[in-house]
C-alpha cells in the first residue's frame, strides 16, 4: 500500500481513503454510537477535514501539522478501537485499515518537506473526468491529479457524466462502479455506444468486493481498474497509460482525417472518369496522382450519338439535356462496369480509354465487350425515351490501339486523367467514318483479341489523315456463340 | 478523582492532536491541563506544579527546548520531569533532548502504550 518513498499527499490521500469505510460505518443509521464514542468520531473526522485543508492550500511548516493531524487520527483510531470494535464488526474492519495507512506514514514523514522530490508532472498532461458520487474522492482524485498536471473536471452521478462528455472531449475517464441512479457500468455502456466517446479511455474504480462486475465492466470496454482505496500512485500511472493510449489514437484519427480528406479529393478529381476499382487502386498509391504521365499503350474507344446535332436543333433544351442524361448514364455504367476510363465527353460523344490508370492485359478484349454490351444497351435507351415522348438515339463506336501519353494534364488549380497522342486523333477518324449501330475496331486493336471470341464482319480500308496510307478496320458483329 | 500532583501539563500547538491526547490520557485516569507555547508552559508549570509535563519541541513563541533550559534553570521548576515530544525517531535528537534536562522523550506520533508507562514511571519515581 504505502511505501517509503511515497510523498506526504500520496499517503495523507490513503489516510484519507482509509478513513472514509470508517465514517461510513459509524454513521449508518443502524450502528448505534456509545456516548464516548461519538465526540471521538467528530474528533476523527475533524482531523481527516484539516489534512484535507493542509493539503490544499500546503504550508512551508506542513510536515509538522501532518505529523500532528496523523497522530490525532491515530490516537482517536486507536480509542475507537479500544471502545468500540468489539461492538461492531464493521468498525472492526474499517479501523485497522485506517490504523495501518496511518502507521505507514511516519516513514515519510522523518524526511523534511524541502527534501521531498516534487510530485512527478505528467509527461503528458490530460483532460480527466472524474466520477464518483462521495466529494471526498472527488477531491482526493482531483488534487492529485491537477498536481501531476492534469485538468480534473469532477462529475457527482453518472447522468452529470454524460452530460458532461457531450460539450467537451475528454482524454480519460475515472469511473466510479457504485452510484446512485446511473452507475458506472451503464455510463461505461453508454460511452461505448456513442461513436465519439467509444475511444476515450475509462478506468473503473471499485471496492475490491464489486470484482465481477469490474471483470464485466473489461469485458464491455473499460481500459482498466483501480480497487479503493487507491494506491495514488497506482492512479497516476494507468491514467498516464491511458493518456497515452488516447493519444495514439487521436494521432491515428487525424491520420484517417488526412487520409480520408486525399481520398475525398482522389474521388472529386476522378469519380466522374473512373469506376470505382480504378479509384481504390489510385487510393492505395496517391503518389501516382502527381501531375505529368507516361506512355502507355491503350485502347481507345469513341462513341457518339448519330446526328445528333441535327437532332438537338429541333427539340427544346430541356428534351436535349434529358436525353443525353440518360444516354450518358447507361453508357458510363456499362464502360465503368468494363474497367473503362472515361477520358471525356465531348458534346454526345464519350472518350474512353482501357489500359489507363491501369493497364491489364485483356484492354482490348474488354474494350470490345463494353462496346457490344453499349449497343445493346441502346434498346433500353430507347424504351425509355419512347416512353418519356422522346425520339430514339443511334450511336456508333470506334475502337483502336496505341500508345498515348497518359496522366494528370492541366495546371495545379486544374487538372484532370486524361490521354493525349496520335492514336486518340486516329481513333476519332475512324469513328468518323463509323455507320450507324456499327462498332469499328482498327487492326491494331483486333491483333490483340483473342482469336475466335467474336464474329466479324467484312473488313474496310479507311484513309485517315495523318497516316500514309490506309489502315484497315472490322465491323464486329457480336460475340461468337 | 486524582490528586493535583498528578496533574499533567501537555505542551501541544496543534490544538487536533492535543485535544486527542487530553481525552487520551483522561481516559486513562490522569488529569490533563494544556499549554500552546513555551511562555505558557513555564507560566503553567510555576503555577500548577504539574507531576508530569509532556512537551513538544517545535512550539510558537519559545520552542520546547527554550522552555526546557528555562524550566532547568528555574529552581522551582528544575525537578519537574519533562518528557519531550519530538518529531524525529533519532539518536540524536534523544541525547539533544536529555541534554537540555528533559527526563525522556517520545516520538511522534506517539505510541500511546509507551508514552503512558514513562508518565507512569515518573508520577512513581516523584513519590
Amino acid at each position: 500500500m504505502v511505501s517509503e518513498t511515497d510523498k506526504p499527499d500520496q499517503w495523507a490521500g490513503h489516510i484519507l481513503v482509509a478513513a472514509e469505510p470508517l465514517l461510513a460505518a459509524v454513521k449508518r443509521p443502524t450502528v448505534t454510537v456509545d456516548a464516548p464514542m461519538d465526540g471521538d468520531v467528530e474528533a476523527l473526522e475533524d482531523a481527516l477535514l484539516r489534512i484535507r485543508e493542509l493539503l490544499a492550500s500546503p504550508t512551508p511548516d506542513m510536515n509538522h501539522d501532518l505529523l500532528n493531524l496523523i497522530g490525532a487520527i491515530r490516537g482517536y483510531t486507536e480509542m475507537l478501537y479500544e471502545d468500540v470494535a468489539l461492538l461492531h464488526p464493521a468498525l472492526k474492519e474499517t479501523l485497522p485499515a485506517l490504523l495501518s495507512a496511518v502507521d505507514s506514514t511516519q516513514i515519510s514523514l522523518e524526511m523534511p518537506v524541502s527534501d521531498q522530490p516534487e510530485l512527478a508532472k505528467s509527461e503528458a498532461p490530460g483532460v480527466i473526468l472524474a466520477v464518483d458520487d462521495m466529494p471526498e474522492n472527488r477531491e482526493l482524485i482531483s488534487r492529485l491529479l491537477s498536481r501531476a498536471g492534469h485538468t480534473v473536471i469532477s462529475a457527482e452521478s453518472g447522468e452529470e457524466a454524460l452530460e458532461l462528455l457531450e460539450t467537451r472531449g475528454m482524454d480519460l475517464v475515472l469511473l466510479d462502479l457504485m452510484m446512485p441512479g446511473i452507475g458506472g457500468a451503464e455510463v461505461l455502456k453508454r460511452m461505448k455506444e456513442n461513436d465519439s466517446l467509444r475511444a476515450t479511455p475509462v478506468i473503473m474504480i471499485s471496492g475490491r468486493q464489486d470484482m465481477d462486475q469490474i471483470i464485466a465492466c473489461i469485458q464491455a470496454g473499460a481500459d482498466d481498474y483501480l480497487l479503493k482505496p487507491f494506491n495514488p500512485v497506482l492512479l497516476q500511472a494507468r491514467i498516464s497509460a491511458g493518456i497515452e493510449r488516447k493519444r495514439w489514437h487521436d494521432r491515428e484519427e487525424d491520420y484517417r482525417h488526412q487520409l480520408e480528406r486525399n481520398e475525398r479529393f482522389i474521388r472529386r478529381t476522378f469519380g466522374r472518369y473512373l469506376s470505382d476499382d480504378i479509384v481504390a487502386q489510385l487510393l492505395e498509391a496517391p503518389e501516382g496522382l502527381e501531375l505529368g504521365g507516361d506512355l502507355r499503350e491503350v485502347t481507345i474507344m469513341m462513341s457518339d450519338i448519330c446526328g445528333f446535332t441535327s437532332l438537338a436543333e429541333h427539340l427544346p433544351p430541356p428534351q436535349v439535356v434529358s436525353l443525353l442524361n440518360r444516354y450518358f448514364e447507361h453508357m458510363t455504367d456499362i464502360i465503368f462496369d468494363h474497367q473503362g476510363t472515361i477520358d471525356e465527353f465531348l458534346g454526345d460523344a464519350i472518350l474512353s480509354v482501357f489500359g489507363a490508370p491501369k493497364r491489364q492485359d485483356d484492354d482490348p478484349e474488354r474494350a470490345v465487350r463494353c462496346a457490344l454490351a453499349m449497343r445493346e444497351a441502346m434498346e433500353a435507351v430507347n424504351a425509355a425515351n419512347k416512353t418519356a415522348g422522346l425520339p430514339t438515339l443511334q450511336h456508333r463506336i470506334a475502337l483502336n490501339t496505341g500508345s498515348v501519353i497518359a496522366g494528370n494534364i492541366g495546371s495545379e488549380q486544374r487538372a484532370k486523367y486524361g490521354c493525349v497522342g496520335h492514336a486518340m486523333n486516329v481513333t476519332s477518324r475512324i469513328e468518323g467514318q463509323t455507320e450507324n449501330d456499327e462498332i469499328l475496331v482498327s487492326d491494331a486493336t483486333r491483333q490483340h483479341l483473342p482469336e475466335h471470341l467474336f464474329d466479324w464482319g467484312k473488313p474496310r480500308e479507311l484513309v485517315v489523315k495523318g497516316i500514309e496510307g490506309s489502315i484497315l478496320a472490322y465491323p464486329v458483329l457480336g460475340l461468337r456463340q | 478523582m486524582t490528586s493535583p500532583q498528578r496533574t499533567i501539563l501537555l505542551v501541544e500547538d496543534n490544538e487536533v492532536n492535543r485535544d486527542m491526547l487530553v481525552r487520551r490520557l483522561q481516559r486513562a485516569g490522569h488529569e490533563v491541563t494544556t499549554a500552546g507555547d513555551g511562555e505558557a508552559a513555564l507560566a503553567a508549570m510555576r503555577e500548577l506544579k504539574p507531576a508530569v509535563v509532556l512537551m513538544d519541541m517545535n512550539l510558537p513563541i519559545m520552542d520546547g527546548w527554550t522552555a526546557c533550559a528555562a524550566a532547568q534553570n528555574d529552581s522551582r521548576l528544575a525537578d519537574i520531569p519533562i518528557i519531550a515530544l519530538t518529531a524525529h525517531a533519532m539518536e540524536e535528537d534523544k541525547a539533544r533532548a536529555l541534554a537540555a534536562g528533559c527526563s525522556d522523550y517520545a516520538t511522534k506520533p506517539v505510541d500511546f502504550p509507551d508514552l503512558l508507562s514513562k508518565i507512569s514511571a515518573h508520577l512513581n519515581a516523584s513519590h
